[in-house]
């Protein structure tokens, strides 16, 4: 998937789940400057992920992306179509 | 759904209007993201799901009160997750480890704690408890061997489920839930999630907790008097393939082979749910002959014309059919659910009545009917009582009493020729269960609409300055039960009216004056020198807005003065059997 596409598929994942305007997000969102992001909301929005791509993470992934940055660095090593 | 778009819904959603539906979860697992799914299911019945977790692992002490406002009065839900690994890992995994009297000592250990909590937490609240059954193993620490004697790991676990699911049923208002039902549906693979179970001691995956979730929502909405009540259908392409007035008799696909093995077993489940009580009725655009022609001639028919309480078979839209439905059996356009093969009629039924449920029935999966109907959900009810099994019938004689009705012109010989009885007599525990389903879904004849469970009902007939009448009516064409409740309570000398309500197919009948009669009785019996009523209107109880007035209830005070004699109660009844003499 073109990485454009893919950024903003993921940014309104983050959105809707944090509810958080999308524009508020970016490739340094993170728990720390999201409010609303924490180890729970961590989980689903993880998992509204693989819905909306229809991909798996490894638990190891998960363990890592802790971030938009890392997360989209896992996409993108996984050839999302 | 996906998971992401519920949230936005839910985002977007004016929540803050609607009524609450406050649910406690207490849990020895991570069951949080489950809640977007309870939260959008209480929506879809309208309500504000108000979710409050308990600690994890803490499910004993929370029962015991520990968390101060964590169960309270106004507690609707109590759901319990009590998952078995993390309440007896031995048990659980190490199955093959532990000998025959360790073994006993784990479920003797378990059988003392499950009324501990259970006791703890009615202590607390009357709220609806949903506990979640222990999962059957998937692969039993024993293998092959462990089923082949009723001690084995999963022999023992069904025996603690069969423990669990008596327990409940000492408690009024408990119900099991079963999580294997839901593990079966979804299947093993997709509904754990091994990752994290491991991260986070969160085992289930998005599949299991919205299936989970829609379980548990099959008890939540009888409780709240949103269960659906009648099942609408669309003929040709629904109850049969293809169209009887092009294809004719011999030419519809029915019957116990393929293809027409998939519309007979359909049939056979929407018979099914006759039989719990859930009127069926006909929609379809279609000349009327062509299909009771297939109702009475077809040799594979199943559902036949007795099941059929109400019918609309015209070339009218459907939308005004389905109101003259609602309007015939005298029920809330959101009691109906209606299922069609056109997406055409799907949509314009959605956009023109969106109180009305809807199934869309694609016709190129027909051999799915059966299952979308079986596991849609909207029809359940907590209990099924012999009053609803006999619905169908009941409904069926109404259509019958109507047909004399115009036949006779003067109203009250009319009325003399119904030859009703009516028994009008105080709670007992036979009757309890009736009238608590009453008051939870009567809508339209409801002049408080207060919603009581068993145990609510059961509480205020001990309470000696409460009494709880219940009204039973029978006439020639057959008995309709328990179809009228009054709760009376008393204060100095005043007797106020707690809830009045009757089942709306009874209505027009003197029954309703009869027994507001037989109510102001009671009070005058008991010495009470003034009747207070009350009307609480809602969007449904239009109707009942007159009733007291037209009683003789005074415009301002709504009350009525019980010094004064009470008129006569209707003649036209043949029998009254009621615990007050007049």
């Amino acid at each position: 998937m073109e990485e454009h596409a893919l950024q903003v598929r993921v940014f309104n994942v983050i959105s809707q789940v944090m509810n958080i305007p999308v524009d508020q997000i970016n490739e340094h969102s993170s728990p720390e400057n999201i409010e609303q992001w924490d180890s729970l909301q961590h989980m689903n929005l993880i998992l509204a992920l693989e819905e909306e791509l229809k991909i798996k993470f490894t638990d190891d992934e998960l363990a890592s992306m802790v971030n938009v940055d890392l997360i989209l660095k896992a996409l993108r090593s996984k050839n999302i179509s | 759904m996906k998971y992401s778009e519920i949230q936005n819904i839910l985002n977007k959603a004016d929540l803050k209007v609607l009524p609450k539906l406050n649910i406690v979860i207490l849990r020895n697992i991570m069951i949080e993201s489950m809640i977007p799914y309870i939260k959008y299911l209480a929506l879809q019945i309208g309500f504000e799901a108000k979710i409050q977790l308990g600690e994890y692992d803490n499910i004993v002490q929370e029962s015991l009160g520990f968390k101060k406002d964590l169960l309270a009065e106004n507690t609707d839900s109590v759901l319990v997750f009590m998952k078995l690994d993390n309440l007896s890992w031995k048990l659980a995994r190490n199955f093959a480890s532990l000998n025959v009297k360790q073994i006993q000592e784990e479920i003797h250990r378990i059988r003392e704690t499950i009324p501990h909590i259970l006791n703890g937490i009615r202590k607390q609240t009357q709220g609806m408890i949903l506990w979640h059954s222990f999962e059957i193993p998937l692969y039993p620490s024993l293998g092959i061997s462990d089923n082949q004697h009723s001690h084995g790991q999963t022999g023992v676990i069904q025996e603690l489920n069969n423990f669990l699911r008596e327990s409940l049923a000492q408690y009024p208002n408990a119900y099991l839930v079963d999580l294997n039902l839901s593990l079966s549906r979804i299947g093993a693979k997709s509904f754990y999630d091994q990752r994290y179970w491991h991260i986070g001691r969160a085992p289930y995956s998005l599949d299991a907790l919205s299936e989970i979730a829609t379980e548990n929502f099959k008890f939540l909405r009888p409780l709240k008097g949103k269960n659906k009540k009648c099942l609408i259908l669309d003929c040709d392409n629904v109850l049969w393939g293809g169209i009887i007035g092009e294809d004719g008799l011999k030419g519809i696909k029915l019957g116990k082979t393929h293809p027409g093995s998939a519309y007979y077993e359909f049939q056979e489940e929407i018979v099914n749910l006759y039989n719990r009580g859930i009127l069926i009725a006909l929609c379809s655009k279609n000349n009327d002959p062509d299909v009771w022609d297939v109702f009475r001639n077809h040799p594979d028919m199943v559902l036949k014309d007795k099941n059929i309480v109400t019918s609309q078979i015209n070339w009218e839209d459907k939308a005004t059919n389905i109101r003259k439905i609602a309007a015939h059996l005298n029920i809330g356009l959101d009691s109906l659910v209606f299922a069609d093969d056109s997406e055409f009629e799907i949509n314009l039924v959605a956009q023109e009545l969106p109180e009305v449920t809807v199934i869309h029935l694609p016709k190129e999966k027909s051999i799915e009917y059966k299952d979308i109907l079986a596991s849609c959900g909207f029809f359940d009810t907590l209990t099924i009582s012999s009053e609803d099994r006999q619905r169908g019938e009941m409904y069926k004689a109404e259509g019958l009493r109507k047909e004399l009705q115009i036949k006779t012109s003067d109203l009250s010989s009319y009325l003399k020729s119904l030859e009703m009885e009516v028994e009008i007599k105080f709670a007992d525990d036979f009757t309890i269960p009736r009238i608590a389903q009453l008051t939870q879904k009567t809508n339209q004849f409801n002049l408080t609409t207060k919603r009581y469970s068993d145990a609510d009902i059961k509480n205020l007939t001990v309470d000696k300055d409460t009494q709880v009448l219940n009204l039973r009516l029978i006439d020639k064409f057959g008995d309709s039960g328990i179809v009228g409740v009054c709760i009376l309570k008393y204060k100095d000398e005043k007797a106020y009216l707690d809830s009045f309500l009757l089942s709306c197919r009874v209505l027009g009948r003197g029954v309703e004056d009869i027994f507001m009669i037989h109510a102001l009785k009671l009070a005058q019996q008991r010495r009470c020198k003034t009747f207070i009523g009350e009307y609480l209107p809602t969007t449904k109880n239009m109707q009942a807005k007159d009733f007291l007035f037209n009683q003789g209830f005074d415009q301002s005070t709504i009350s009525y003065d019980l010094t004064q004699t009470l008129r006569n109660e209707p003649s036209f009844f043949k029998k009254v059997d009621s615990v007050v003499n007049l």
